[in-house]
């Protein structure tokens, strides 16, 4: 299921001079998500990724494309494969020592999987946000900060850690409170602060794996509205098993089912209201789940 | 936020030099006490034993009889087949540590507890059980305490008079012969069950029969070997009857592992076939300060014939009480904190006082001995009763905080399903919980046990005697304990020769016995956690 | 059945059965053993220790000598013989040792923690664990021997100005002594921090330096220092291996000062003992000293306990 765009891209990424491309790319990084997803760019790129637990195939043979300032929803019933894929990209699955991983998957043309990638490295250009919030037992503002921390980097860290919180929709809940542990704070606030912390070294893409499934309703919605905003910065690729919520918030979908399989992969309105696979309309329409 | 670049070229490097140094100086702060530990463990050995003062022939024979083969066939074994090096060295620690302790229960036998008097009181235990096993056939026709009640008189009566009857009587076997019926057939009995679980009535019975028919006989080789008839008898019931059943078990239930027993045997053949061969040839072996004078000597003011007998004894039969004190209490007392009490104030309050008790240093229970059982009950000082009820004490919160982490290890859901099909309270914990509770059970009480034989500054506050001359034979005999009788000759005694000979030698042979006790007791943990994953 | 038949099914009380009772009774007797040990020990340091102040002597019918409380706190020598009761001596020499022994036991057994829990193989823990445990399974009486018979010589040719009894050897061996309780708590305490803080980290491009010591180790902080102040109480009650290494001659030292360590000096728990196996005649003024020193270092090890526990309450991060 490639994408059209990503024509345009491969020989770009062999023209050494990056100057003229960040120009190029501006444009169109200027069209805004709801425009044709053509004219987007492509963050993440897999191709022919396997993934194998010991002897048992997780993930077969996925290539997908994942388009820049989007939110790319993956689907699937349990145990497809959804967060093996979302660990791959930032080569979490290395922790896991039963995990092995063929084929590539590029970010921003660089193979993430090269010999001469150093995995911590690669980590601090990508953003997780995990399943259940874990903030770190420090101060609100210390868990903010963290990703800056270990990194060095410069800047001013107050304003970093503003911005982060406002962007994470928490500021005005916890202006006041900084120096307050992160986990006094309530679930729906402890992943937003999860979020925070994940966007305040300025990734190059957000994986969240299934986000708001420890939350109740309330939590979730304000989550949701949150991701969609955070498109328009940064690129969101999720995991959920919610359909309706891949449905309201995303602009593509992919369609993973059983053992790992990538059935299908398109825009969001065509996955649900006519996708082209017959599992895939069974999955969506609640035959199976 | 930054602009993007459209491509990346390299995601750059995370100097891990920090990390990297810090990992190998964690490695090296965790290896130094423990090779501290080793080092000053060979040091001792070494002026203990001193391996060097032996014809260089004996060291020669010993490493081609003995460790060239081991070693052989032991990497062999590991590299193609670990189960079977597994059990086969399993094999040999069992044997030579079960040996130890047969060695010490022999020493019982032959100068505590005449074997005549052991019959008897084995006697009295089988009328008293037969007697109890006939009320419970009651059980629909007389109520509880009725036969609560019976049940006790029955059990009191044949204590009292069984044991007297039976040493009265003019005539009995011989020593070994009753040894072998009253200690080595109950031995062969459990063994041979084990040994033979899945051949049927008859095979069992067999096997029991060779196991009681092994023991008989040690009255017989015995002393063809050089080795008395008691100790030849206890040794076999204790270690070699027992291991060689344990053997025979684990091989029928799997025939894989036999390749194992290859190295049992090279290593009994290398160290015998070496020992004979040094005989035969005249090597004189290292002029070790640890050696059958050592064990079996008392104490001495000649550093040269100083030796451990009376202590050693005496730590047994402090042991014996100890454990007889507190194992049931301890157990007890985390059965009723972790099976019964409620989560009230008062129980926490318990909870507190406990670990509060674990912390409290060894010389305070020993003021506690000293002025409760000496001062206020008027007891005499440094006996084996009042030694053991003080370390008792000492150790019973360490034996009531593992108890409880072993109770606590079983799931609540086995409970749940007990009470579900209305079991009460005692028949889940008796049927459910213990058992299953029971390897970490006996895993913290050795461990524990370990720490009492260990002690030393509680049997000095009591006033145990710093030298004893002879064999403590009951509850009210002054007693001594290795690591008392080693600090005797440390401080009191203190003086070259003493410090050459005889501290070494108490030294090794102390941390001989703790080892082993402790080996025990990871190797039954270890075997419990695997068994229960 | 009926329904009388069920209804006396249903009623019988089964809990309050002969057997349950007997079996309930007797378990909560062996529990409440635990309170009768603690009660008889208290009731036992402070009664004797009451005949052997001044102020409290003639309540407890004790004619004869006694001395006095101040003196006891505050006097600075400790001679039995001339009848002076000073316990400062002493205390200087326990604090002596705590400090020494948490020099050695505290950053060598934290590091062991960190190893164990972050980063060694379960094959090497497999290993690892076991070999500290026989660590403190060692009796005390031996680490005294290993301290003045090998440790010394060695130091001596490094610090020639060491006594033959010296408190250097003696918190040495008594930290070697501590080491497996404080890795072991505190690696208790690590292994108890969620995996998913650790996904965190790695997630955002953390290292294992980074991971270790700036989420686990500060997130488990309150299990850390109740196992320092539990190992340091296990120091302060130490008797053997000072007994044994560090002298019998009490001396006011200072215990911040590093060259006091080369002296020998008598701990507290040294103090008793030579009490029972010196020139020390039975009862007596000097036999109660004994209960008064108990009764100090009860007091201590007990605060310290409580302190520990209210330690790893109150600062318990609840995941």
């Amino acid at each position: 299921m490639t994408d059209n765009s990503e024509q345009e891209y491969t020989a770009s990424t062999d023209d050494p001079t990056a100057d003229e491309m960040s120009i190029e790319t501006d444009v169109s990084t200027s069209v805004s998500s709801s425009d044709s997803t053509q004219h987007a760019n492509t963050v993440v790129s897999a191709e022919n990724v396997s993934v194998w637990y010991n002897d048992e195939q997780a993930l077969q043979d996925i290539t997908l494309d994942i388009p820049e300032n989007q939110v790319t929803a993956m689907i699937g019933p349990s145990g497809c494969g959804k967060s093996t894929f979302l660990r791959c990209i930032n080569r979490m699955n290395d922790l896991i020592d039963a995990a092995h991983v063929e084929g590539d998957l590029h970010l921003r043309g660089k193979n993430v999987y090269d010999d001469d990638v150093d995995p911590v490295a690669l980590r601090r250009r990508v953003g997780m946000v995990f399943q259940s919030p874990n903030p770190f037992p420090k101060s609100i503002y210390d868990n903010v900060a963290y990703g800056l921390e270990i990194q060095d980097k410069e800047g001013d860290y107050d304003e970093i850690v503003e911005q982060s919180l406002k962007r994470a929709a928490l500021w005005d809940e916890v202006k006041d409170q900084l120096d307050q542990s992160g986990l006094e704070l309530s679930g729906g606030q402890q992943q937003r602060l999860c979020i925070a912390r994940a966007i305040a070294p300025d990734p190059e893409v957000i994986l969240m794996d299934e986000p708001a499934s420890a939350l109740d309703p309330v939590a979730t919605s304000q989550i949701e509205d949150l991701i969609s905003e955070l498109a328009e910065e940064y690129t969101v690729v999720i995991v959920t098993h919610n359909m309706q919520q891949a449905a309201r918030i995303s602009n593509k979908t992919a369609v993973f089912l059983t053992g790992g399989e990538l059935v299908e992969f398109d825009d969001t309105e065509k996955i649900f209201e006519n996708p082209e696979s017959q599992r895939v309309e069974d999955y969506i329409t609640g035959k199976f789940g | 936020m930054a602009t993007r670049e459209d491509v990346i070229e390299d995601f750059g490097h995370v100097s891990r030099t920090a990390g990297t140094v810090f990992r190998y100086l964690l490695l090296a702060a965790t290896l130094f006490g423990i090779v501290a530990l080793a080092v000053l463990l060979l040091y001792v050995a070494n002026d203990a034993i001193q391996p060097l003062t032996a014809d260089p022939g004996w060291h020669l024979t010993f490493f081609l009889t003995l460790v060239v083969p081991t070693l052989a066939v032991s990497s062999y074994l590991f590299r193609t087949d670990p189960v079977s090096f597994r059990f086969g060295a399993s094999i040999v620690g069992l044997l030579a540590v079960s040996t130890m302790f047969a060695g010490g229960m022999a020493m019982i036998f032959v100068d505590i507890v005449p074997p005549v008097v052991w019959f008897g009181y084995v006697l009295a235990l089988c009328l008293s059980l037969a007697g109890v096993v006939v009320i419970e056939r009651f059980d629909r026709q007389l109520p509880f305490l009725a036969r609560f009640v019976a049940a006790g008189a029955i059990v009191v009566g044949a204590f009292a008079v069984v044991p007297g009857l039976v040493q009265s009587l003019p005539v009995y076997p011989t020593d070994d012969i009753l040894l072998t019926l009253s200690f080595g057939a109950p031995i062969a009995a459990v063994v041979g069950r084990y040994a033979a679980a899945d051949a049927g009535r008859r095979g069992r019975l067999l096997a029991i029969g060779a196991g009681v028919v092994a023991i008989g006989l040690g009255g017989v080789v015995g002393p063809l070997l050089g080795v008395t008839p008691v100790p030849a008898t206890v040794i076999l019931s204790l270690a070699v009857v027992p291991t060689a059943g344990y053997a025979a078990g684990i091989v029928r239930r799997h025939p894989a592992r036999r390749s194992g027993l290859v190295l049992t045997a090279v290593v009994l053949l290398g160290a015998f076939g070496g020992a004979a061969a040094v005989d035969a040839l005249g090597f004189a072996g290292p002029q070790s300060w640890v050696d059958w004078q050592f064990l079996t000597s008392a104490h001495s003011g000649d550093a040269i014939n100083a030796g451990l007998y009376p202590a050693i004894g005496g730590s047994i039969l402090l042991m014996v009480t100890v454990a007889a004190l507190s194992f049931p209490l301890g157990v007890g007392a985390a059965v009723y904190l972790e099976e019964y009490a409620p989560d009230n104030r008062f129980t926490r309050f318990i909870d507190v006082n406990i670990s509060n008790l674990a912390g409290v240093p060894s010389v305070v229970y020993g003021l506690l001995g000293l002025a409760v059982f000496v001062t206020y009950l008027g007891q005499p000082t440094g006996t084996v009763l009042i030694g053991g009820a003080t370390l008792a004490l000492l150790i019973l919160p360490i034996v009531i905080i593992s108890a409880r982490e072993a109770l606590r290890s079983v799931p609540d859901s086995m409970r749940q399903a007990s009470y579900g099909m209305g079991a009460t309270r005692w028949q889940t914990i008796r049927n459910v919980v213990l058992p299953r509770a029971f390897p970490g059970i006996l895993t913290g009480t050795i461990l524990a046990l370990g720490r009492a034989i260990g002690e030393t500054a509680p049997l000095i506050m009591i006033g145990a005697p710093n030298v004893l001359f002879s064999l403590p034979t009951g509850l009210s005999s002054k007693v001594s304990a290795m690591p008392l009788q080693v600090y005797a000759w440390a401080s009191l005694f203190a003086s070259d020769p003493f410090y050459q000979a005889a501290v070494p030698a108490g030294v090794v042979v102390l941390l001989v016995v703790l080892l082993s006790m402790n080996s025990v007791a990871i190797v039954l943990r270890n075997k419990y956690q695997s068994d229960s994953q | 059945m009926s329904t009388d038949d069920i209804t006396r099914d249903l009623t019988r009380r089964t809990e309050n059965s002969p057997r349950e009772l007997l079996t309930r009774s007797f378990f909560f007797l062996c529990a409440v053993l635990s309170i009768v040990t603690t009660v008889s020990i208290i009731l036992m340091l402070t009664t004797e220790a009451a005949k052997f102040f001044s102020v409290t002597a003639p309540l407890m019918g004790i004619e004869g000598p006694t001395a006095s409380v101040v003196d006891f706190f505050t006097g600075t020598e400790w001679v039995i013989n001339n009848e002076q009761f000073g316990v400062l001596p002493l205390v200087s020499a326990t604090l002596a040792v705590t400090i020494g022994s948490a020099v050695v036991a505290i950053p060598l057994g934290v590091a062991t923690a960190i190893y164990l829990s972050e980063y060694a193989s379960s094959r090497a823990q497999r290993v690892l664990k076991p070999a500290l445990e026989v660590l403190a399974g060692v009796p005390t009486v031996v680490y005294g021997f290993f301290a003045v018979v090998y440790i010394t010589p060695a130091l001596k040719t490094v610090i020639p100005g060491l006594g033959t009894f010296n408190m250097l050897s003696a918190s040495i061996v008594v930290g070697i002594m501590i080491i497996p309780m404080v890795a072991s708590i505190s690696e208790d305490a690590m292994s108890a921090v969620p995996d998913s803080l650790r996904q965190a980290g790695y997630g955002m491009g953390a290292t294992k330096f980074d991971v270790s010591v700036g989420i686990v180790v500060p997130a488990s902080l309150s299990g850390i220092f109740s196992s320092f102040i539990l190992a340091l109480s296990r120091a302060i009650g130490e008797t053997m291996a000072v007994t044994v290494a560090a002298g019998s001659q009490a001396n006011l030292l200072n215990p911040l000062n590093p060259t006091a360590y080369l002296e020998g000096a008598l701990p507290m728990t040294a103090a008793m003992v030579n009490l029972l196996t010196g020139d020390v005649t039975g009862g007596g003024v000097a036999y109660r000293s004994l209960f008064a020193i108990g009764l100090t270092l009860f007091v201590i090890t007990l605060i310290m306990n409580i302190i520990s526990d209210l330690v790893a309450q109150r600062y318990r991060e609840e995941y």
